[in-house]
């Protein structure tokens, strides 16, 4: 289990996107792509620029460009947390 | 049938060879791009070979390529969507996706919208250049980072607008918004449409509107000019028309109102690219299941089967036989 979880992952998501919390956006999105979750490039660069900020990690755009899923990003983040404690 | 609302995607969704795979595959759709180039001529041909080309064409994104293709693309995908039965109940176009709405709502004939494309293209050919640029972000956040002729061109959502104007005083407000730490992601486009760089050449275009003989909408058309649904009145006004280019887009607001007055609706993205679908994705209707999405193609470009598969899972999806 790594620092950085599918729910704050979540939660950034909604933010950056000022989607209303009304509504659920959870049950197994893991492994759906960001694009059938509505968040389009703009959308996850916002997020990743967030997590950035809230989790004091670097995320390369040009990498972050290739998460397609929100477990690849999870996993991602983790890896770049893990390296930058190291 | 369910029932079903087509959303018609503008400038910055265009991209060499998108829905080329459809093109000599799916008939109402061929024969409409075939009509859409001889229409323009020799200029036509130079289009098409642009269209269909493997490596990079230098002017895709400007005003004489994208927009013109654009309009025939979404056009030929919501001719293609009557062909299999779907009877629309709604009709909605981003930017010159409006112009797409408008003609399969019978509002003018689509040679004439070829003729007002034409006409577009001379009239905004030599507007100063200019750009489009998406900011995750609200108007009013970004609003007091304005200047000159940098306006908002579009809402498309509660944190994502387009703001265009001329390419210098663009790059400075892309500048400030980044030292504020904006997210900001460049569009596809030469021209600055939708902002005040183009008022001219909208001015410019009222003739052409004129000679166009334009009826009642015979299908209910949200207008995203408006953010409200095209009256009739104003869908046979040339003026209406005319300005559109050049005034603000309210994509999210015309959205939230067609998916209040519609119960269940499947939302067909009608144009190249998802990027009106994931707008959509994110609205509370489709978030709780009310409504759905259903993207006629690729959410990112690729080979030419790629295009037909997503055509075959859409009509699945719709249930149409497609």
């Amino acid at each position: 289990m790594g620092q950085f979880t599918v729910t704050d992952l979540v939660r950034t998501m909604r933010a950056a996107a000022g989607e209303d919390d009304s509504i659920d956006l959870d049950g197994d999105i893991l492994d759906l792509e960001f694009d059938e979750l509505g968040y389009d490039s703009l959308a996850m660069m916002e997020t990743a620029s967030a997590v950035e900020r809230e989790f004091g990690v670097e995320l390369p755009e040009e990498d972050t460009a290739e998460l397609t899923t929100p477990r690849a990003f999870v996993d991602f983040v983790n890896v770049r947390l893990a390296a930058a404690a190291r | 049938m369910p029932k079903v609302a087509l959303l018609f995607p503008g400038q910055g969704a265009q991209y060499p060879r998108m829905a080329a795979g459809l093109y000599e595959h799916y008939e109402p759709f061929t024969a409409i791009m075939d009509r859409a180039f001889e229409s323009l001529g020799r200029a036509g041909d130079g289009l098409r070979a642009a269209w269909l080309s493997d490596g990079p064409t230098e002017p895709f994104d400007d005003v004489t390529h994208a927009q013109p293709l654009l309009y025939a693309i979404d056009y030929a995908l919501g001719s293609l969507m009557l062909s299999w039965g779907a009877e629309p109940v709604a009709l909605l176009g981003h930017s010159v996706g409006e112009m797409a709405a408008a003609t399969l709502a019978g509002v003018f004939g689509f040679p004439d919208g070829m003729r007002l494309m034409r006409d577009r293209v001379e009239q905004f050919a030599n507007t100063p250049v200019g750009g489009m640029l998406a900011v995750a972000a609200s108007a009013a956040d970004v609003e007091p980072h304005l200047i000159g002729q940098v306006a908002v061109a579009a809402v498309n959502a509660p944190r994502q607008i387009l703001v265009a104007g001329p390419r210098r005083e663009l790059a400075e407000v892309e500048r400030t918004l980044r030292e504020k730490r904006f997210t900001c992601k460049a569009v596809r486009a030469r021209q600055g449409f939708h902002s005040p760089v183009v008022d001219a050449a909208a001015a410019r275009s009222v003739d052409a509107w004129r000679s166009v003989g334009l009826s009642r909408p015979r299908r209910r058309v949200y207008s995203s000019q408006l953010g409200a649904v095209l009256p009739p009145h104003l869908a046979v006004d040339p003026l209406f028309w005319a300005r559109q280019p050049a005034v603000t887009v309210w994509f999210w607001e015309a959205l939230g109102l067609m998916l209040d007055e519609h119960e269940e609706l499947i939302l067909v993205e009608a144009g190249p690219g998802q990027g009106l679908s994931a707008i959509a994705r994110r609205h509370p209707a489709v978030r709780s299941g009310q409504s759905r999405v259903v993207p006629l193609l690729p959410a990112r470009p690729g080979p030419p089967q790629a295009d037909r598969e997503a055509v075959r899972r859409a009509a699945a999806q719709i249930g149409a036989a497609g």
